[in-house]
């Protein structure tokens, strides 16, 4: 089976985070946002993966490479000489996508996290026998969102609905799909959006069927939602496979720490947090709802709440880090700082508190 | 006399220093971003070059060679001197980074070397500079300034004596008042100047030296204390001690060479009459880049550019560079104090007032730009307006788009920043986009 991932993008809204990184490499609960995804599509059988990049191809195939021989998958980019909407990427990526076995294949978008149950996808979409299978989520807001308005009992998709101002349903386009190679050839090689133009058009002819999908989902392409993302990642780790989870008379809650990160006497790490590979932290720290990245390190009697501390950085002693501070990579936090809710562009030192939400280039 | 030959070293900083040119530092380092339609580095290379027997210039930094490799072989052949890029493994200090490139500086055999730093807006009078040096017989002549007391505070501060013009008293950044005159960052020094910085390298050394050896035998002392006390403990906190030992090869030119020679009939000071400023942020950058473009109204006026809206020229107002590869459209009228890079493309109906356009950006018809930096390959939308409140001092007071921005048609960005790849749809004020 074959599957496409579609990248593209600069990342903006996650940034200071991506002026380091390309975003599917930026890592979510200790591992590359995009290896999540990989990894799910290589359980139930996926062995080519497309993605559609149009920025910083090369950083991304780097460490795709590694990825490829890991886990015996192949993994291929195609890229978008000038951005081509979200379906342009699947008409250039035909060749690829379209093997001539028939059989249907993955569309997701990247910056989605969720238990990925594409199992349950394939056996949904055999049985309605329809042509395109796509994911859908109840949320409580969905105002904000495209709204898909189906049949409760088939599923079969009415008709999608952008930020609709009355309420016509709860359940939002997950960004998870699965196609027949038949829809490639419905889908003009120019500038469209899967949303506006591609998906319509096939609800409109009836064959789109609509899954609500089981377990949680978080659109992690922005920091506010990563943190809430990670908390119910974590969550469900625990009910899945809570051996992955860090136990310990420091540790409340869903905690998740690399085995090589250190930790110090005295702390009280969680609930909600993930700490890298390579991090230190040192003793007397508290750190709750919060992701430390990689070989970043922690001082002692610092506490972090609610925040995201990038790759290398470091947070000083007696600091204290809350309400969405989001510290970008090599970025040094002095002892006793204060920062509420500042965002640091990489390569910074702070020394001088935050007092206010705020952007430190 | 005149077979003696010259040469200029220009400092250049690095990428890790200058975040404060954000975001139009993110892909571009900051001596190559454009003011007065030149990169900011060629205003102190256009004033070396008019020094007669110059021999070869210098660039000293720690940015990668590629980020100057093609800037240096281009400004090599159209000014035919030799224009070289030396990268430092680390950072040496300004003193440093002169003694350890030493052989190269003085391949020539050079009677005098000019220093200059390239983040430095002025009129350049090397020639005067060099004259009065030789009158004064030093070994050094720096260009100074009288500034207002407040703003001198962030500079160097001088006392010269106002007969001989010795320099007899030099601190930097004093927090109490010392002088309204100020270190312009412009020097000229005789080869002697070398083994003024050997002989501070030498008692750097001697005191690093003894202070490293208390420190290391510091650590054995307090690693035995621990040993004994806490068997068990894995606690590795004790081998950190801050050792904060000087770094026995990092000199810089202001403190550790200008301050102890002061008052010892070695230094000289020369009086600048004109404009000086130092471009520290984007927002400097742009009344830096107003002061160049008088300066070519006096000493270039073909550079600038005229017009008064007929014969299918666009009307012109003050000051205004604009590159010969721009196409700008008749019923746009621009300036003053505007400069347009290359390739950039100005609609009908476009008002441009005080602003730095760069290469490749595109403004589409009616789009209004005030008090602004536009990032290369921008683009901005009709009728959109682009301004801010033109008060360099205030943090938002120059609205800066980064690289690749596009602003759709009807946006207003008013007093913000935006990073590069950023596309507005809607429109902002007072605020960062990243």
């Amino acid at each position: 089976m074959k599957a496409l991932i579609l990248v593209g993008g600069f990342g903006t809204r996650l940034r200071p985070l991506t002026l380091s990184l390309p975003k599917p490499l930026v890592d979510f609960a200790n591992k590359p946002m995009i290896l999540h995804q990989i990894e799910a599509l290589k359980a139930v059988g996926v062995d080519e993966v497309v993605l559609t990049v149009n920025y910083q191809a090369e950083v991304m195939l780097n460490f795709l490479k590694d990825v490829e021989a890991k886990l015996e998958i192949k993994i291929t980019c195609s890229r978008e000489t000038e951005p081509m909407g979200t379906a342009g990427p699947l008409a250039l990526a035909r060749d690829k996508l379209v093997d001539g076995s028939g059989e249907p294949f993955f569309v997701l978008n990247s910056d989605v996290i969720s238990e990925y149950p594409f199992k349950e996808m394939i056996e949904f979409h055999k049985a309605h026998g329809g042509e395109a299978s796509i994911m859908v989520t109840k949320v409580d807001e969905p105002s904000k969102y495209g709204v898909v308005v189906m049949e409760e009992t088939t599923g079969k998709v009415e008709k999608f609905v952008e930020k609709p101002k009355l309420y016509v349903g709860n359940k939002i386009n997950a960004g998870i799909y699965l196609l027949n190679p038949s829809v490639v050839d419905k889908i003009e090689l120019r500038p469209t959006s899967i949303k506006k133009e591609t998906f319509p058009k096939i609800a409109a002819a009836q064959v789109l069927y609509a899954m609500v999908l089981p377990g949680f989902w978080m659109d992690i392409g922005q920091p506010r939602d990563y943190i809430t993302g990670l908390r119910l990642y974590l969550d469900s780790l625990r009910k899945k496979c809570p051996a992955k989870l860090t136990t310990g008379p420091d540790i409340v809650g869903n905690v998740l720490v690399d085995e090589t990160a250190k930790i110090g006497e005295g702390c009280l790490i969680g609930p909600d947090v993930a700490i890298g590979p390579g991090c230190v932290v040192e003793s007397g720290v508290r750190l709750s709802r919060c992701t430390v990245m990689r070989g970043a390190r922690i001082k002692k009697h610092a506490c972090i709440s609610s925040s995201i501390i990038g790759w290398h950085s470091t947070v000083g002693q007696w600091a204290r880090i809350e309400n969405m501070t989001i510290l970008g990579e090599d970025v040094h936090v002095r002892d006793e700082i204060y920062s509420n809710g500042g965002v640091v562009l990489p390569h910074k030192e702070i020394k001088s508190n935050i007092l206010m939400p705020g952007i430190v280039m | 006399m005149s077979e003696e030959k010259v040469v200029a070293v220009i400092m250049v900083g690095g990428p890790t220093k200058g975040t404060r040119f954000r975001p139009l530092s993110f892909n571009t380092p900051k001596p190559l971003i454009p003011l007065a339609g030149q990169p900011m580095i060629h205003h102190p290379i256009s004033a070396c070059k008019k020094i007669p027997n110059l021999a070869q210039i210098f660039l000293i930094g720690f940015y990668e060679e590629r980020e100057f490799a093609l800037y240096v072989s281009s400004i090599s052949n159209e000014l035919r001197i030799p224009v070289r890029y030396l990268k430092e493994d680390k950072p040496h200090g300004s003193a440093g980074a002169l003694y350890y490139f030493r052989d190269r500086i003085m391949e020539e055999k050079p009677s005098h070397v000019f220093l200059l730093n390239c983040d430095v807006c002025c009129s350049f009078p090397l020639q005067h500079i060099l004259d009065a040096h030789r009158r004064y017989g030093g070994i050094g002549t720096m260009l100074v300034i009288k500034v207002s007391a407040e703003a001198a505070s962030q500079f160097g501060e001088l006392i010269a004596d106002p007969e001989t013009k010795e320099l007899l008293h030099y601190t930097e950044k004093p927090e109490t008042f010392v002088s309204d005159l100020i270190n312009c960052g412009v020097y000229v020094f005789t080869s002697d100047i070398f083994k003024a910085i050997e002989g501070v390298y030498n008692q750097m050394r001697e005191t690093c030296e003894f202070s490293s050896l208390m420190a290391y035998l510091k650590r054995i002392a307090l690693f035995f204390f621990d040993f004994i006390l806490n068997l068990a403990a894995s606690n590795y906190n004790h081998f950190q001690y801050a050792t904060r030992s000087v770094p026995a090869d990092f000199v810089r030119l202001d403190q550790d060479i200008l301050s102890p020679l002061a008052g010892k009939k070695q230094l000289y000071t020369y009086e600048n009459k004109d404009f000086w400023e130092q471009i520290k942020t984007p927002g400097k950058s742009l009344k830096c880049s107003d002061m160049y473009l008088s300066q070519f109204r006096e000493t270039s006026p073909h550079l600038l550019a005229s017009g008064d809206g007929t014969n299918k020229k666009p009307m012109i107002v003050g000051d205004v560079y604009i590159h010969p590869s721009v196409k700008l459209h008749p019923t746009a009228k621009i300036g003053p104090n505007v400069s347009i890079s290359a390739n950039v493309r100005v609609g009908p109906g476009v008002r441009l007032i005080n602003c730095i356009i760069l290469d490749d950006v595109e403004i589409k018809d009616n789009a209004v730009v005030i008090n602004s930096i536009i990032g290369w390959k921008s683009s901005i939308g009709r009728w959109s307006r682009v301004q801010a409140s033109g008060d360099d001092n205030e943090r938002l007071g120059i609205t800066i788009l980064g690289e690749a921005v596009t602003v759709e048609d009807e946006v207003a960005v008013i007093g913000s920043i935006v990073l590069q790849n950023k596309t507005l749809n809607a429109s902002v004020q007072d605020d960062i986009i990243l």
